[in-house]
């Protein structure tokens, strides 16, 4: 009993003196971080570094010290860049609603089309058409393209990063080909042929049918099939002008004929059985694992050193080649793609106005990104991370190890070609294969989702009618009434009227 | 005792069934070891699928300390469980000790208090708005102090206390004792057993925190374990954006799910003990 009792009163006193020290510890910070929030813009240009705060989402930002990037921005620029990362997206858009709410507004942040609607209209962000001029350098990197995409109501609110090239296209299993001495596809009904005979072949040799045709990421699986049709699909129905009509995939006359294609590929079983629970890079694993002939991927996830280890290490003879669009009844495409998206929006706060010498810097940090800093922020410190010759890049075998991250002070993108050329050498072949495929243009990026329109009920309904077809639990002549359906209850008339309103306003249209 | 057939069958299907439930609780984390000791490509090899290591390496947890934030984040996380337990377990105490006793006046205006912010709550924006304005963004108090006190363990204590014979305050003021000496010498000693229980509760709240770092730390460098390790779990749950990210292999994402889970499930048998002997139950034992 004595022992207990002295045991619990110095534990007592060891944590009365931790909670004094704690509150200790707690005051000059508090007089610290909130002088810095509430006071007002120093008016003198101190000399000293200006603090900057940055929120994204993304992920491998390293610790400030040994963060190459930051330093050498720092350097460059005399700021205290603090850049902060989320790696799930509903922490960042939780982190960006509080501060917008609260009005803590980080100096630099992304946003969202749905965001940049919201926030310009309750007068958070800054009018950057004043600063055009300012801005020339970041404009002319970016292009006077990628400028639309961060206007709203007639003014630029968002600074679009410069637009990427595409990644993805069918990848088909070279030997499974071979063993079954089958050709790749170069129409549909070749594509039918070799998913049938991988799953049923026993392409894999292990005298078990354990393989299966086509995987993808969800209804991303099919992007190219509907291009076979002429039909513009990204996972999900697109927007494109034909003979200056806008089309939504939705209605396009040739829908009904590819969902009963597919149809008939599931009813083989030469679809990925999981295939609508595939989600993250599940589809990726599965092709890792040799248990799939065909996937619907972007090349990173399947050329990669990384991943060509992986492959290699489950089977030696495992070879991925990618697959050229097969011809259908609508033409060849691998998917569509959106011009009106951009890989971020990069917004900056209204409230920044009263603090020029901020301002000034975010300003001065997006031209310098663009222009002297670009190699920095692609490729790292010359001769440190990579080294010119003549005018080529050359990558020192650092940058392979540090470079994961580099991509998070991208704030108005890359030129994307070069830039893939320099980083991944040895995957040139693939990049210039997938970005050379035919895509259907599509402009559902521009489009600001009118009142009454919920895109979240709208897309998982759509998704699950697609899927119910696809799976013959609805028969596909109930196709019109699914179309009633989602015009009556879900909106969707309102919101192709509004598609329609924006694209003539932006030009696409006439 | 002689043991009828009946008695037999039984035992074996207690047996039985207490078997499987201890399986199902083992295999799962059988798994997450194995995969993390185990080189990617065999794991790959096997499906994704190993309860038995064939090959042991640990480069995966090496990758993890040497490549990662996770040291300094374990640093981050030790402390804020230590201290922040430190600060629940104090004020809940000096909280919950004088609501138990019937003299205290304006107790049951108090009790309401507590009780109203068990129902409602300020919401995230509020609180969010008292942590800035206290000047706790961006430290680590801002995961310590917003939380000092679960209503819900102090109503515990409380009750507990109560629980606590008043002679036992009786005899003691009659030896002389003043209020300080009786929290400090008779109450707390005696409290010793849910101190523990309810510390366990507070701990492991803390090692698990990452929801306050993610609202209110902005300097990565305060970063607690769980944010870190999300952060490495979430990279592959996420389509690539960017072709130069290198994602962490299985066996990685493994690895990292063992040493945030380890810390806690070494403290645990240690305290464990002490559920046995109840935080409900009266305080004086026998």
């Amino acid at each position: 009993m004595k022992k207990t009792k002295r045991v619990a009163l110095t534990t007592i006193i060891v944590l009365l003196g931790m909670l004094l020290a704690a509150c200790g510890n707690a005051k000059p910070k508090e007089t610290g971080a909130g002088g810095l929030a509430d006071s007002p813009a120093p008016a003198k240009s101190s000399g000293k570094a200006v603090k900057l705060d940055i929120i994204e989402p993304g992920n491998g930002l390293p610790s400030p010290d040994q963060d190459t990037i930051k330093q050498e921005l720092d350097k460059a620029l005399g700021t205290d860049l603090n850049l902060t990362v989320y790696a799930s997206g509903d922490d960042y858009k939780n982190q960006l609603n509080v501060r917008m709410a609260s009005a803590n507004f980080p100096d630099l942040f992304t946003v969202d089309r749905q965001q940049l609607k919201q926030f310009s209209e309750q007068g958070l962000l800054l009018d950057l058409t004043a600063y055009q001029d300012k801005l020339k350098p970041t404009i002319d990197f970016i292009g006077e393209d990628s400028l639309k995409k961060g206007t709203m109501n007639g003014s630029v609110y968002a600074i679009a990063k410069s637009p990427q090239i595409p990644y993805n296209t069918y990848w088909v299993r070279k030997d499974w080909l071979d063993k079954l001495q089958l050709q790749p596809p170069k129409t549909l009904d070749e594509l039918y042929t070799v998913a049938k005979a991988f799953t049923d072949g026993d392409p894999d040799g292990n005298g078990k049918k354990d393989t299966f045709g086509i995987t993808g990421g969800k209804m991303g699986a099919f992007n190219t099939i509907f291009g076979a049709y002429g039909i513009g699909f990204e996972g999900g129905p697109s927007l494109y002008i034909h003979d200056n009509k806008l089309i939504n995939s939705l209605y396009d006359p040739n829908m009904k004929d590819a969902l009963t294609y597919i149809k008939k590929l599931v009813d083989a079983g030469a679809v990925d059985p999981e295939l609508m629970a595939n989600s993250g890079l599940q589809h990726q694993e599965k092709a890792i694992k040799g248990q799939v002939g065909i996937i619907y991927i972007d090349w990173p996830n399947i050329t990669k050193d990384q991943f060509a280890e992986q492959i290699k290490a489950v089977n030696p003879n495992a070879e991925w080649m990618q697959l050229e669009a097969p011809q259908g009844p609508g033409g060849q495409y691998v998917s569509s793609w959106d011009v009106g998206m951009t890989p971020a929006l990069y917004a900056i706060p209204k409230s920044l106005e009263k603090n020029p010498e901020k301002l000034n810097k975010v300003i001065e940090m997006l031209n310098y990104v663009s222009t002297d800093g670009s190699k920095l922020v692609q490729y790292g410190v010359e001769g440190k991370h990579y080294n010119l010759d003549g005018d080529t890049v050359v990558p020192t075998e650092l940058l392979g190890k540090e470079g994961a991250y580099f991509w998070l002070y991208q704030f108005t993108g890359r030129p994307e070609m070069e830039y893939l050329q320099v980083k991944f050498a040895k995957q040139k072949p693939y990049i210039e294969f997938a970005d050379k495929q035919p895509h259907i243009q599509s402009y559902g990026g521009f489009i600001d989702y009118p009142e009454g329109y919920n895109a979240v009920d709208a897309t998982r309904y759509i998704e699950e009618e697609l899927t119910k077809f696809i799976y013959g639990k609805r028969p596909i002549g109930e196709y019109d009434t699914f179309l009633q359906t989602l015009e009556s209850s879900m909106n969707y008339k309102v919101y192709m009227e509004e598609a329609e309103r924006q694209l003539k306003e932006l030009g696409y249209l006439k | 005792m002689v043991k009828s057939l009946e008695d037999r069958i039984f035992n074996l299907l207690v047996c039985l069934f207490l078997g499987l439930a201890a399986l199902g609780a083992i295999l799962p984390l059988m798994y997450v070891v194995s995969v993390s000791i185990t080189p990617i490509s065999e794991v790959l090899k096997n499906g994704g699928f190993i309860l038995i290591p064939k090959a042991v390496t640990f480069s995966a947890y090496e990758q993890l300390f040497t490549q990662t934030g996770i040291p300094r984040a374990f640093a981050v996380t030790a402390f804020i469980t230590i201290a922040g337990t430190a600060v629940n377990l104090v004020l809940t105490a000096l909280m919950a000790y004088p609501l138990s006793r019937k003299l205290m006046p304006g107790r049951s205006f108090f009790l309401l208090m507590i009780l109203f912010t068990m129902l409602f709550s300020g919401g995230i924006i509020p609180t969010y708005l008292v942590v800035k304005s206290l000047g706790l963004l961006d430290s680590v108090w801002s995961m310590i102090l917003p939380n000092a006190v679960w209503s819900f363990n102090v109503l515990i204590m409380k009750s507990f206390y109560e629980g606590m014979p008043e002679e036992l305050f009786e005899s003691a003021r009659i030896d002389g004792a003043k209020e300080l000496r009786i929290l400090l010498q008779i109450v707390v000693p005696l409290s010793v057993p849910s101190m523990l229980t309810i510390g366990l509760f507070y701990m492991v709240g803390h090692w698990n925190e990452f929801f306050q770092a993610i609202m209110y730390v902005t300097d990565r460098s305060l970063f607690p374990l769980q944010v870190i390790i999300r952060e490495i779990l979430m990279m592959t749950q996420q389509p690539l954006e960017n072709a130069e990210n290198v994602l962490p292999t299985e066996t990685m994402q493994m690895a990292a799910v063992i040493t945030a889970s380890l810390p806690i499930i070494v403290v645990y048998p240690f305290i464990q003990k002490h559920f046995t002997k109840g935080m409900l139950l009266g305080s004086v034992k026998g």
